[in-house]
C-alpha cells in the first residue's frame, strides 16, 4: 500500500508500485484533468505538483510519491480560482484545453518558487510543455497578469 | 431524453420539402421540457435554450459564435444558450461535392452555418411571438422578443420564453422569417465574448473521449501494424496476458488490441505484446525514394491540366528571361495532444452507440455501420470535445477496429491507441514538389507563370472509393492544385498541371489542406521573382495586385504595422507573404535572425480579411494558432519514411514548436464586407513562405525546402 496526500486529502492505494502516478490518479481516483499525451516525459500534458515542484506523472511511479503531497489541476484551487486560472480565462487562453491542465500546474510550480519571473525563467518553466493548437502567446501574458508583471 | 419533432417543424427547419419520408426523430440532450421549436432548437422550463451544432467543437470556438449568433437572434442573454452536438441527421448535414455530409472541415464552421442557424433562431423568435400574442390576445406586430421574454411594451406585460416555448412549439415554423437588422446585435461582432467552455478547461472538468466513462466499461489498447497495409505474422500474447488487470486480447484487421480492467492496465499490456510485422508491401519505400519521384514528376509530360488561361508557352518563347525554382515539403502529422479513443456500447435493441471525438460524423457511423453489418441509423454518433483535431479526426481509421473489438468483448469499450499508434497510423499531410517558372517579358515584368505539382495523391488515400486506374494520367489531386486557381496575382499566361507520384503512405487532410503546401511555394517563388527583378517583394506584390483593391489594401496595412522598409535592429530581416484560401485573404510579415546559425522568429504581424467577423477574439486566437502551427511545420516538422514505415512515433523525434521558440505574434483584422471567409485555417498558409523569405533576405540563400531545422537524432 502506497500512502501520500492527494489534494489536501490522505489517500492510500493498492496500485502496483510501478503504475504511473498518471493512471493512479485518473484510474482510481477519477481525476481525470491531468491528462495522457505521450508515456515519456515529452509533452506536459500529464504534469501535476509533487511537493510543489511539477512532475510529469505519466512517468512518475507511483511508489514515488509514498507520502508526498500531490496536488492535480481539481485541487489547485477549491473554488478553481487560483490567479493562474482567473488570468487564463482572462487572455481567453484555451483552444482545445487538453493542454492546459499541464501548462496551469507548470506555471504555478514556477510563480510558486518565482513569483516575479523574467521572460527567460518562464522560458526556461514552459519549455516542455507542448501545445498544438498555439496557445502559447497568451499563455505568456496570462502568467504575466497572475504574477502582476 | 429524446424529443420527436413534428415533421412539420422539421421540414420548415430543415429548409423545404426535401427529406420527406424521414424519420424526423432527433435526439435532444437537454431538459427540453418546453419544447423543440426546430430541428436545432429546444426551450427548456428553465429558459435555456438549447442549440444543437452541427459543427464540431476542436478548440476553434465555434460553439461560442454559434451561441452568439443564436442569442442575438431569438432575443436572449448569451448565457442562456447552451450548445451541445448535433447527431447525423439531414439539417445538420452540407454538402460536399455530391452529397450531403455532416463533417467540420474546410473552415466552414460559421461560415455556412451562420445563415441556416439565424433562420433557426429567427422562426423560434416569431413563433414565439405568435404565441405571446395568442396568450396575450393582441396583435402579434405589437409584441418583440427581448432578453429571453416576449414583451408588450404598450401594456407593459412580458412572459418568458419557457412558459410560451410548449405552445410554440405547436405552431407551424415560418418558411422565410424575417431577420433582426444589425443594429440590434449585442453578441456578434464583440470583442469581449468570452468562451463558455474554457471555465471548465482550466479547471481540468472537460470531459474528453480520453476520459468518459461508461459504466462497466473495459479498455482496449491497440497495436496497429508497423509499416503501411504490411500483415502483422505473428503475436505473441503471454507477455501481455501476463499484466495484471489484462482481460483478453482480440485481433482486427489492421492490428490487435489487448483488454482490460483499466487503462493503465491495457496500455501496459499493448506495450508487452511482441509482434513480428511481415514485409511491407514495398519496403524500399523511404523519404528519399519519395523525394526522387517527385522531382522526376517535376519535368515529366503531363495531361493532368488543372488551370490553363492559354498563352504559357507563347509567353515562354517570347519572355527575355526564364526564372525557375523547384521547391519541396515532408509529409506532416497532426499530433493533436490527445490521441485516438473512442467508447462503444452496443444497446439491447441491436443498435451500437459510439462516444468519440469526431470531426466527420457521418463518415464515422457509415463506417462502423458497415464493419458491424449494420444499418447506418442503427448506429448513434456522439461526439465529446475534441482534444484537438486539425483533420486527423476526419479519418475514420479508429472506428472499424473499435467496434469490431467491442463486439468480440460484449462490454462497453473504450478503445484507444498510445501515442506511438497515432504517429504510425500515418494519415500524413501529403509531401509535395513544386516548379515554379515565370517568364519575364523585355519590360522587366512578369509575362507568365507555369506551376507544376508532383506529388502523393490525397484522393487515393483519403476518399471511400478507388480512384479508377484509367484516369490515373488525368486526374489532378485537388489539394496538390488547391487555391492556386483564386491567385489574384496578375501573371499574364497562367498554368497549373500535376504529376501523380503516387505511393502507398496514407494521407487525409491536415489544417489548411494543400494550402498549407501551396502558400510556400508560390509566395516563395514570389520574393525569389522579386530579387531576379530587382524589385522590392512587397512593391511586386503591389505591382501584381494593383487592380484589386480588396488585396492591396491587406497588403498595404500588414507592411504597414509591421514596419516594413523600416530600419531594423542589426542581424534582423523582414519577409513577406500573402495567400488566400478559404474564402478569406491573410497576409504576413516574420522578422527574423540567426542565432548560432539557426533561425530565430521574433514577430510574426498577420493580417486577416474574412469578409466579416462574428468572434473577433476567436478569430484573433485562431490566427495566433495557425501562425504557430505553420511556425512549427515549416521550422521542425517532418515525417521520415523508411522501410516501408513512419519513423517518428514520439515527440521525442516529431519536433513541435515549444514556448520558448514561439514570437510576439500581433493580429489585426480587417472587415470588407466581403462574403464572411473562413478562420480556422486561412492564416496558416503563408507563415511559412513569410519565414522562409525573411531568411533569404538575411542570407541571400533562398529556401526552398523545409523544414528547416531537423531535430537532433
Amino acid at each position: 500500500m502506497i500512502k501520500f496526500q492527494l489534494n489536501g486529502r490522505a489517500r492510500t492505494t493498492a496500485a502496483e508500485p510501478d503504475t504511473p502516478l498518471l493512471f493512479v490518479l485518473r484510474d482510481e481516483f477519477g481525476l481525470t484533468g491531468t491528462k495522457y499525451g505521450c508515456g515519456i516525459a515529452q509533452c506536459g500534458v500529464c504534469k501535476v505538483l509533487v511537493d510543489g515542484a511539477a512532475a510529469p506523472a505519466c512517468i512518475t511511479p507511483v511508489s514515488a510519491v509514498e507520502g508526498a503531497k500531490v496536488v492535480t489541476i481539481e485541487g489547485l484551487n477549491p473554488q478553481g480560482e487560483h490567479p493562474l486560472q482567473k488570468a487564463w480565462l482572462d487572455q481567453q487562453a484555451p483552444q482545445c484545453g487538453y493542454c492546459q491542465s499541464g501548462q496551469i500546474i507548470q506555471a504555478a510550480a514556477l510563480l510558486a518558487a518565482t513569483p516575479k519571473p523574467t521572460d527567460a525563467e518562464i522560458d526556461a518553466a514552459m519549455s516542455g510543455n507542448l501545445c498544438r493548437c498555439g496557445t502559447y502567446p497568451r499563455i505568456r501574458a496570462a502568467i504575466k497578469q497572475a504574477a502582476g508583471l | 431524453m429524446t424529443l420527436t419533432l413534428d415533421r412539420r417543424a422539421f421540414l420548415a427547419a430543415s429548409g423545404g420539402g426535401l427529406v420527406v419520408g424521414l424519420t424526423a426523430s432527433l435526439p435532444v440532450n437537454a431538459a427540453g421540457a418546453g419544447g423543440a421549436l426546430n430541428a436545432y432548437l429546444a426551450i427548456g422550463a428553465d429558459g435555456v435554450v438549447t442549440l444543437l451544432s452541427p459543427v464540431t467543437e476542436m478548440g476553434q470556438g465555434t460553439h461560442t459564435a454559434h451561441a452568439a449568433i443564436i442569442a442575438d437572434e431569438l432575443g436572449l442573454a448569451f448565457d442562456k444558450v447552451r450548445v451541445e452536438m448535433g447527431e447525423p441527421g439531414e439539417p445538420f448535414r452540407r454538402l460536399q461535392g455530391q452529397a450531403a455530409t455532416m463533417s467540420s472541415s474546410g473552415s466552414w464552421g460559421v461560415r455556412y452555418w451562420a445563415a441556416p442557424l439565424r433562420k433557426a433562431a429567427a422562426q423560434a423568435r416569431l413563433m414565439l411571438i405568435e404565441a405571446g400574442a395568442a396568450r396575450l390576445k393582441v396583435p402579434a406586430e405589437e409584441l418583440r422578443a427581448e432578453a429571453g421574454m416576449v414583451v408588450h411594451a404598450k401594456s407593459g406585460r412580458r412572459i418568458g420564453f419557457a412558459t410560451l416555448a410548449g405552445e410554440a412549439a405547436k405552431l407551424a415554423p415560418p418558411a422565410d422569417p424575417p431577420l433582426r437588422p444589425e443594429t440590434e446585435r449585442r453578441h456578434v461582432g464583440d470583442s469581449r465574448l468570452r468562451r463558455p467552455d474554457l471555465p471548465d478547461k482550466v479547471r481540468g472538468r472537460t470531459v474528453y473521449s480520453f476520459d468518459f466513462k461508461r459504466p462497466g466499461m473495459v479498455y482496449a489498447c491497440a497495436r496497429l501494424t508497423p509499416a503501411f497495409a504490411a500483415p502483422i505474422t505473428k503475436v505473441d500474447e503471454a507477455p501481455a496476458r501476463a499484466v495484471k488487470g489484462v482481460l483478453d486480447v482480440v485481433a482486427f484487421p489492421g492490428g490487435v488490441a489487448v483488454v482490460a480492467a483499466s487503462q493503465w492496465a491495457a496500455m501496459k499490456g499493448a506495450a508487452a505484446l511482441e509482434i513480428t510485422p511481415g514485409p511491407a508491401p514495398d519496403p524500399d519505400l523511404s523519404s528519399a525514394a519519395i523525394s526522387a519521384a517527385m522531382r522526376e514528376g517535376l519535368a515529366a509530360p503531363s495531361r493532368a491540366i488543372a488551370f490553363d488561361r492559354g498563352g504559357f508557352d507563347a509567353a515562354r518563347a517570347g519572355a527575355a528571361r526564364i526564372f525557375s525554382a523547384d521547391y519541396e515539403v515532408p509529409y506532416l502529422s497532426h499530433a493533436p495532444m490527445e490521441p485516438w479513443s473512442v467508447t462503444v456500447e452496443f444497446s439491447s435493441a441491436g443498435g451500437v452507440r459510439l462516444w468519440g471525438p469526431f470531426q466527420a460524423q457521418d463518415r464515422a457511423r457509415t463506417t462502423a455501420a458497415a464493419a458491424l453489418k449494420l444499418k447506418p441509423e442503427d448506429v448513434r454518433i456522439s461526439t465529446l470535445m475534441l482534444g484537438g483535431g486539425f483533420g486527423r479526426r476526419i479519418m475514420d481509421d479508429g472506428v472499424a477496429p473499435a467496434v469490431l473489438v467491442a463486439k468480440a468483448v460484449g462490454k462497453p469499450l473504450k478503445f484507444f491507441w498510445r501515442r506511438e499508434e497515432e504517429f504510425l497510423a500515418g494519415w500524413l499531410r501529403p509531401a509535395m514538389a513544386a516548379r515554379l517558372t515565370a517568364a519575364i517579358g523585355p519590360d522587366n515584368r512578369v509575362t507568365g507563370l507555369h506551376i507544376r505539382m508532383s506529388g502523393p495523391a490525397m484522393r487515393r488515400s483519403f476518399a471511400p472509393t478507388p480512384l479508377p486506374a484509367d484516369q490515373f494520367d488525368t486526374f489532378v489531386e485537388p489539394s496538390a492544385v488547391q487555391n492556386l486557381d483564386l491567385v489574384r496575382y496578375r501573371v499574364g499566361a497562367y498554368k497549373v498541371d500535376y504529376a501523380m507520384r503516387h505511393n502507398a503512405v496514407t494521407m487525409c487532410p491536415w489544417r489548411a489542406v494543400g494550402a498549407s503546401h501551396n502558400g510556400f511555394f508560390l509566395e516563395t517563388f514570389i520574393d525569389e521573382l522579386a530579387r531576379v527583378l530587382g524589385k522590392d517583394p512587397v512593391a511586386l506584390r503591389r505591382e501584381l495586385l494593383a487592380h484589386d483593391a480588396r488585396a492591396l489594401k491587406l497588403v498595404d496595412e500588414t507592411a504597414a504595422r509591421a514596419g516594413w522598409g523600416k530600419a531594423l535592429a542589426p542581424g534582423h530581416a523582414l519577409g513577406f507573404a500573402f495567400f488566400e484560401s478559404y474564402g478569406s485573404l491573410c497576409a504576413q510579415v516574420a522578422e527574423v535572425s540567426l542565432v548560432d546559425g539557426q533561425p530565430k522568429v521574433h514577430r510574426v504581424v498577420c493580417g486577416l480579411d474574412c469578409g466579416a467577423v462574428v468572434m473577433p477574439d476567436g478569430v484573433v486566437s485562431q490566427m495566433e494558432g495557425q501562425v504557430v502551427m505553420g511556425l512549427s511545420a515549416a521550422l521542425f516538422e517532418a515525417v521520415t519514411i523508411a522501410k516501408g514505415g513512419v519513423v517518428e512515433t514520439n515527440f521525442d523525434a516529431y519536433r513541435l514548436l515549444r514556448f520558448e521558440e514561439c514570437p510576439q505574434i500581433s493580429c489585426f483584422i480587417l472587415e470588407s464586407g466581403a462574403p464572411m471567409g473562413g478562420v480556422g485555417e486561412p492564416a496558416l498558409p503563408p507563415t511559412a513562405a513569410a519565414l522562409a523569405n525573411a531568411l533569404a533576405a538575411l542570407t541571400g540563400e533562398p529556401v526552398r525546402s523545409l523544414p528547416l531545422m531537423r531535430a537532433p537524432a
